[in-house]
């Protein structure tokens, strides 16, 4: 590193440093991550304590069961959260938006209810406190404010002129400070880095990626910071700078994240929830009624199972006929379901994608992305939640119908029960969050990457105008 | 305020040259543009959602006419009640508002169209819409988003400079000099830029919603609002303004206030609000009401019986059952069990008034959660609507539930002819309740600031400031 570069970038921060302003808004900002990583780590610890309370008061009222027809503890069903990982602490993504609890029953297939969006008042619009926010939002503001008369308004007061009347060529001012100033965009990473280690705790595999935040952020700051000195560079005065870069912060991190939705939603538009629900219905009933055994949709079934057992008559099977129907219908009713959910899931999939193709656009969709997805807060996560749930429904139901099938009499089959022992001994719900699917990953990373190079490739040519600027 | 109103001598030609200088700038035509361009694409955004929802409604209705009367086919020939109780599913669904467009995000994430059928309402009634979450993210470029978001920032860049820039450009002092200037001429200079970003805003503004068929009174109260907020940030820029520093220290100051009044204070309210009220009632409520229900198939058919008399003594000498299984016992017992779960219900929506009592109390502080506040309950589409939605299934499902037992205990058949005399859903328009706080808050605001402004103009140092 040539040394006056250095001497610059000194230069530079003692500059920021004796400016009550400059210190005033990058304390402001500090204290503003570190209060909001404090509210956020409260807040995902309230929500994961009572999802944790909820999760254990279902498995109680399940185990809690009397002695019953299994067919009734199928109707009795479960319910089931999803998990909130440690790093949703630090960006809770797509939380708040999707409900975290599912009821699964037999015969049907329940949305995730009771999201945090559909109970909040209008404050839901100005989004929480999390460092996310703060490091997305309102640290470019910081950096636009630290930096747009990095060099205007050396210009305005002639310190510019003098200092390449000492020799200095631009390209080695920009550097000093695109140094300095970058210096300043990666200091904010300390507080996001303490905030990790705060909501990981020790987990390693949350350690992990919240570790890869540090990149992603950094490289978003920091084009921040070069795109701020750019600006600074190429205006004539320091206010047509901020003015500038102010419409940059509007149109790139608070307009464009709004508008990419619009075009997600043309490309691929979703039918309401009513025409999904009927589309569904209207496959069900091709499936027959599952809880009548002479439902003559089930005659070819009927027909393989009595050729199986060698027998001509329902009556002669060593198990129970109707707890076959039912099992049956299940089988049937749960492709229908695993086909129609995957089939949403790829659309909002294809929905993502194209906010992906956005984020070339605008590189803050980018960032939400990696964001979101290093959290674990994502909607793969999300869609992963909502599989493994429809995963343990199907299960669920089937071992209770094999127990119709075996421990209940065909014979007056509804007045049975079997013991209760039986619902202890089925598996609780675990799901293990999976982790980012990096591959899905690299068109925000690159994106990001590009509004990194963008600026940095253009810094040197901005330091060519300076030099021109001065001989002329 | 009273500089602003003071008229002086030859006040129409000043204010001609003003606009005649206004419109001259580049920059300024340019704001403007950009505020009618924002205000029509929200517009026009709105009005594709409340049309969405518009179409889902009538698809829905014209889909159950059709499946009422395949119900009737499928069940009336049987006759059984109980059977056609139990697989019929009844329409209701909630028309957004005439003003909905203005402010529609919060409609989306519930349903504009839900389903029931007579078994219990409360395990029915809070089903979601199947909204993408990542669309969802950032909130819905509607109106109510450009009037609180954007258009602050827009009039902060048309009057941070007000003063400074003639300062910056050498003209105050002659400025100062020239015959009837003082507080009024920065008033005055500040109203042009001012009044015509209102008119790019709200004559757009008015003019679709006029056509969008809008109703007069309600319209006019959202300008109302919208020109207040704007007054309450214009009278805040001219205070700063006033204050004898330079434009890029001007705007870095208003930036500043920009972000803790619209991004961090609303963020530290909600977190403040989610905190002191959380919202897990509501699965507390669909846990118990699972419970309540379920407990019915193992308790003596008499004790179910005895609890739901205590809503319908009507049915008080029904033969007791003897049996398995008895729809009228069934139904009792679904209905049982949303009776059991009555507290909850009461705490789930208290919590939610409560929280928007918080956010109300927020608003009366911070101009931007107030006229969001105010905007989304002037078009019904806030928490008030989405619990008068609630109940409005719940009279209807109450309704259906009493058209049905006579057949059930009474033991009449169900024909096809009985499913032409099911009662008709009836849709209200979403309530409006009256917000004199918020808008007290709003006047309040405004006025203060422009009283600020106005008393900071007025010891404008035409020498050049500091």
């Amino acid at each position: 590193m040539p040394s006056p570069t250095l001497a610059i970038a000194r230069h530079e921060l003692r500059t920021l440093s004796r400016s009550r302003g400059a210190l005033a808004a990058a304390g402001t900002t500090l204290l503003l991550l570190l209060a909001s990583a404090l509210a956020s780590l409260d807040l995902a610890a309230q929500a994961a304590e009572s999802r944790a309370r909820q999760q254990a008061e279902a498995e109680r009222q399940w185990q809690a069961q009397p002695d019953r027809h299994p067919h009734r503890v199928i109707h009795f069903g479960t319910f089931v959260f999803q998990p909130l990982g440690p790093l949703a602490a630090i960006d809770p993504g797509i939380t708040a938006h999707t409900g975290h609890s599912l009821f699964l029953e037999g015969h049907r297939q329940n949305s995730a209810n009771f999201a945090e969006a559909r109970q909040s008042s209008v404050l839901l619009r100005f989004g929480l406190p999390t460092p996310a926010f703060v490091l997305q939002a309102l640290a470019p503001l910081l950096l636009v404010f630290l930096a747009f008369g990095s060099v205007a308004a050396e210009r305005e007061r002639g310190t510019l002129a003098l200092l390449r009347a000492q020799g200095v060529p631009g390209r080695t001012l920009l550097a000093g400070k695109a140094l300095a100033h970058g210096g300043v965009a990666l200091a904010l990473l300390l507080p996001l880095a303490l905030a990790i280690l705060l909501a990981a705790g020790g987990e390693a595999g949350a350690l992990a990626r919240g570790a890869l935040m540090l990149p992603a952020y950094g490289a978003w700051l920091l084009a921040w910071s070069l795109g701020a000195i750019l600006a600074s560079a190429l205006l004539p005065r320091a206010r047509d700078a901020l003015l500038t870069l102010l419409g940059a912060w509007i149109l790139l991190v608070v307009v464009a994240p709004r508008l990419a939705p619009l075009a997600a939603e043309a490309l691929h538009p979703a039918p309401s929830r009513l025409a999904a629900e009927l589309a569904v219905a209207a496959d069900l009933a091709k499936v027959g009624d599952p809880h009548d055994p002479n439902d003559p949709n089930f005659g070819p079934f009927r027909a393989r199972v009595l050729a199986q057992h060698g027998v001509t008559d329902v009556e002669a099977l060593p198990v129970n006929w109707g707890g076959l129907v039912s099992m049956e219908g299940e089988r049937l009713q749960g492709e229908v379901f695993r086909r129609h959910m995957d089939a949403a899931q790829a659309r909002e999939r294809a929905q993502a994608a194209t906010l992906d193709g956005a984020a070339w656009l605008a590189p803050a969709l980018a960032l939400r992305r990696l964001s979101m997805a290093l959290a674990g807060t994502d909607l793969p996560g999300h869609q992963a939640f909502v599989r493994a749930a429809e995963e343990h429904r199907y299960a669920m139901v089937q071992a209770l119908n094999a127990l119709h099938v075996h421990k209940i009499r065909r014979q007056d089959d509804r007045a049975q029960r079997v013991g209760r022992e039986h619902w202890l001994a089925m598996p609780a719900f675990h799901h293990a969050p999976p982790g980012p699917d990096w591959p899905a990953l690299l068109p925000a990373a690159g994106a990001l990457l590009l509004w990194l190079l963008l600026p940095l490739a253009l810094l040197p040519l901005a330091g060519r105008r300076l030099d021109r600027e001065a001989r002329a | 305020m009273t500089s602003l109103a003071t008229p002086l001598p030859p006040a129409r030609g000043y204010f001609r040259q003003e606009l005649r200088l206004a419109l001259r700038g580049r920059a300024v035509a340019a704001v403007l543009a950009l505020a009618a361009a924002l205000t029509l694409l929200s517009l026009a955004n709105g009005l594709a959602l409340v049309a969405r929802q518009e179409r889902a409604i009538a698809e829905a209705r014209d889909g159950q006419a059709d499946y009422l009367s395949a119900e009737a086919a499928k069940y009336g020939a049987a006759g059984s009640a109980g059977t056609a109780g139990y697989a019929t599913w009844h329409l209701t669904w909630d028309p957004p508002g005439p003003l909905a467009f203005v402010a529609p995000g919060q409609r989306e994430l519930r349903p504009t169209v839900l389903r029931v059928r007579l078994l219990g309402l409360q395990a029915q009634l809070y089903e979601s819409e199947p909204v993408n979450p990542e669309l969802a993210l950032a909130g819905r470029f509607d109106f109510a988003f450009v009037a609180t978001t954007l258009l602050p920032l827009l009039l902060l860049a048309l009057l941070h400079d007000l003063v400074s820039r003639e300062r910056e450009a050498g003209r105050l002092r002659l400025l100062a000099s020239l015959p009837g200037t003082g507080p009024g001429l920065w008033a005055r200079r500040a109203a042009v830029p001012l009044g015509l970003l209102l008119a790019a805003v709200l004559l757009p503004f008015l003019a679709v919603a006029l056509w969008a068929g809008a109703p007069l009174g309600g319209v006019l109260g959202i300008a109302a609002a919208v020109a207040l907020y704007l007054a309450f940030w214009a009278g805040l820029a001219l205070a700063v303004a006033a204050l004898g520093r330079g434009s890029a220290a001007n705007a870095s100051l208003l930036l500043g206030l920009y972000v803790l009044l619209l991004l961090v204070l609303p963020a530290a309210a909600n977190a403040l609000v989610t905190r002191a009220v959380p919202a897990g009632q509501g699965v507390a409520l669909a846990l118990a009401q699972r419970q309540a229900v379920h407990e019915g198939w193992d308790l003596p058919k008499e004790e179910t019986f005895r609890r739901f008399l205590r809503e319908h003594p009507e049915w008080a000498d029904t033969p007791p059952v003897t049996g398995r299984f008895h729809w009228k016992w069934y139904f009792a017992m679904q209905h049982a069990g949303d009776m059991a779960v009555a507290g909850e219900v009461a705490a789930y929506r208290s919590a939610l008034l409560r929280r928007q009592a918080l956010a109300d109390r927020a608003g009366w502080l911070l101009p931007p959660v107030g006229v969001q506040a105010l905007l989304h309950r002037a078009v019904g589409t806030d928490v008030d609507a989405q619990l008068a939605y609630q109940e409005r299934v719940q009279a209807h499902h109450t309704a259906l539930r009493r058209f049905w037992y006579p057949y059930l205990f009474e033991e009449r058949p169900f024909t096809a002819a009985d499913f032409a005399r099911v009662p008709a859903y009836r849709p209200a328009p979403p309530p409006t309740r009256p917000a004199a706080g918020l808008w007290l808050a709003q006047a309040l605001a405004a006025l203060a600031a422009l009283l600020a402004a106005a008393a900071a103009l007025r010891r404008v140092d035409p020498s050049g400031g500091r």
